[in-house]
């Protein structure tokens, strides 16, 4: 427990003092941030458009929607980037070490290489919790400082209030949230497994990208791979339903089963591919 | 405490019967090599004899196939339990390059077992103060060489294993390392095990020397007893030179008299057997014959190394 604790200091160490590790912390908030703006720019245009022409005069406007769904659809834009950030950075964080030689210091100094892995995977885990922390922050208070929330109304009548907006709002990030850590799991995975840093970065978003296409073609045998529930390019997570339903759609189909599979399939993945790291590490060159 | 002594009697590094393979490529073959306690033991070889691969299974980086190796009594993946008794510093610097040369040190400390210096204090050492604030990315290869030898001594080590660790530097900077070498290892005991293709700078400060060739050790022993045996050259200089070939050529225990220079003024070169240079010296004296120098020439390492891997 000792070296353990030794390792993730000097990992922590080390991040505090990275710009990697910065990018990957402020970038899905910046982008997130940037994506509210250029919705709201974007509405603004429209409504200013329609009055003028005033073809917006006699159709129906569903209030507070815009706003609820540009938070959400913002909030799956930071996800998507954190994902693929975190796969990238956990591929990066042992195949990097290994490549500049430092992780021979601590290996040799006083740390196990199990130690050193479980180490740099709980890092990972840190800079996504931060990562994600500010990206929900700040995604938040810049659509405050640009929308108006309330429930969403339509002709007078309330298609869904605050209260059940806010409950779908946090069931879709948990469960937006649960395949991270099998997303970091496999950029370990990789990272391990490669000869150097580069072909680590570049197999684990290669592989995060395949198989993210990969599940369209399973077909219902896709509800197992953790990718199925992650925010992503070809989104198909829980929080892609949530955007449709805050924004008043009532067409918004459901499956329960897939969402008792989106809460336990990632877990034994994330589970294999560490076990499956920790063995390798044992026994390969550093 | 029976422990300690246990230990403190056992070499500091064995191996016994080392294989190593990479695919089906023999690089140690039944390798066999033991560093004493307080011992500088070099470690050379031709590029490709296995130096490097030895270092690394030395120090628990690369997996062996068969053979016994133990550093301070334990297998190389356990070094991590000593907290530092042993650190190795590699051919290329294994530093974080984001880091400057005080993080890289503070980073040390932080992983070191038992921190005995400061971070400044091992800048002074190394001569690396004016650095301090450099990343390690931004520094030359010598002064990367050096934060990486300040790395390691940030704790008291016992067993320091360095690979290569005079390249990239400069004269002063070769002359530095050899003194703290030398330093550590008279006033804390330190072991070293040092690997170099630098055979005059090994020979400057190696207690005992290893000959690698073909993934096995050829020879290894202490640097006296390496050249116990092998015969020394004298050079002479003297005046009246035709009467000094002929006086030394009568006297037992001296042979192949070789002669440079005139009558007035010239340098004879002999080999002596079971013969020392004050007797020379006072022979020719004895005869009349001025010597105005005399100096011994044992073989070099170089030499040595050449006859024993066969190459000029």
């Amino acid at each position: 427990m000792d070296a353990f604790i030794t390792a993730l200091r000097a990992e922590l160490y080390v991040a505090l003092r990275s710009n990697s590790t910065r990018l990957v912390v402020v970038l899905p908030a910046l982008i997130s941030s940037v994506q509210l703006l250029l919705l709201s720019f974007r509405s603004a245009g429209e409504q200013a458009r329609e009055a003028l022409s005033g073809q917006g005069f006699g159709q129906t406007s569903v209030a507070g929607a815009d706003a609820w769904g540009a938070l959400v659809d913002a909030m799956s834009t930071g996800l998507t980037l954190t994902g693929l950030m975190l796969v990238a950075y956990a591929a990066w964080s042992f195949a990097g070490d290994r490549d500049s030689g430092a992780l021979r210091h601590l290996l040799i100094r006083r740390v196990s290489r199990r130690a050193l892995l479980a180490a740099k995977l709980v890092n990972v885990h840190i800079i996504g919790a931060l990562s994600v922390a500010l990206m929900l922050a700040v995604a938040t208070l810049v659509a405050n400082a640009l929308w108006d929330f309330g429930p969403v109304v339509e002709d007078g009548y309330e298609l869904i209030g605050t209260q059940e907006i806010h409950a779908e709002i946090r069931l879709g990030l948990i469960l937006a949230l649960i395949p991270l850590p099998a997303a970091i799991a496999l950029g370990t995975l990789v990272s391990v497994s490669t000869q150097n840093a580069t072909q680590a970065i570049t197999a684990a978003l290669g592989l995060t990208l395949a198989l993210d296409i990969f599940k369209g073609l399973m077909g219902d045998a896709s509800g197992y791979l953790y990718v199925s529930y992650q925010a992503s390019l070809l989104n198909e997570s829980y929080l892609s339903d949530v955007s449709r339903l805050v924004r008043g759609f009532s067409d918004v189909l459901i499956d329960p089963a897939a969402l008792q599979l989106n809460q336990w399939a990632p877990w034994p993945q994330m589970l294999v591919m560490v076990v499956a790291s920790l063995i390798i590490v044992q026994y390969r060159k550093l | 405490m029976a422990r300690d002594e246990t230990l403190a009697s056992q070499p500091v590094l064995s191996i016994a019967a080392l294989d190593k393979r990479y695919g089906k490529t023999a690089v140690l073959n039944q390798l066999h090599l033991n560093v004493e306690r307080g011992a500088i033991h070099g470690l050379v070889g031709l590029n490709g004899s296995g130096k490097t691969t030895t270092m690394e299974c030395v120090l628990g980086m690369q997996p062996f196939q068969s053979g016994k190796l133990q550093v301070l009594g334990r297998h190389p993946s356990r070094l991590w339990q000593g907290r530092g008794d042993v650190v190795g510093i590699f051919d290329a610097p294994s530093l974080h390059p984001a880091l400057t040369v005080r993080q890289a040190l503070e980073h040390a400390r932080l992983v070191c077992g038992h921190p005995v210096r400061t971070p400044a204090e091992v800048e002074d050492l190394l001569g690396i103060a004016r650095y301090s604030n450099y990343k390690i990315r931004q520094l030359s290869l010598g002064n990367r060489r050096r934060t990486s030898i300040a790395h390691a001594l940030i704790g008291q080590p016992e067993f320091i294993v360095l690979d290569e660790p005079f390249n990239g530097l400069d004269a002063g900077g070769v002359d530095d390392v050899l003194a703290l070498i030398k330093k550590l290892n008279h006033e804390h005991g330190t072991t070293f095990l040092l690997s170099s293709h630098q055979l005059a700078y090994l020979e400057n400060v190696c207690t005992h020397l290893a000959i690698l060739h073909r993934g096995r050790i050829e020879l290894s022993d202490h640097v006296d007893n390496l050249f116990h045996g092998r015969q020394a050259r004298l050079d002479v200089s003297c005046d009246q030179a035709n009467r000094a070939s002929v006086l030394l050529a009568e006297m037992p225990g001296v042979s192949d008299i070789t002669r440079t220079g005139d009558n007035d003024h010239a340098m004879l070169s002999m080999t002596l057997h079971a013969l020392d240079a004050a007797a020379v010296n006072t022979a020719l004296v004895l005869a009349g014959i001025s010597v105005s120098g005399l100096e011994m020439r044992r073989p070099s390492l170089t030499q040595l190394f050449h006859d024993i891997v066969g190459t000029h």
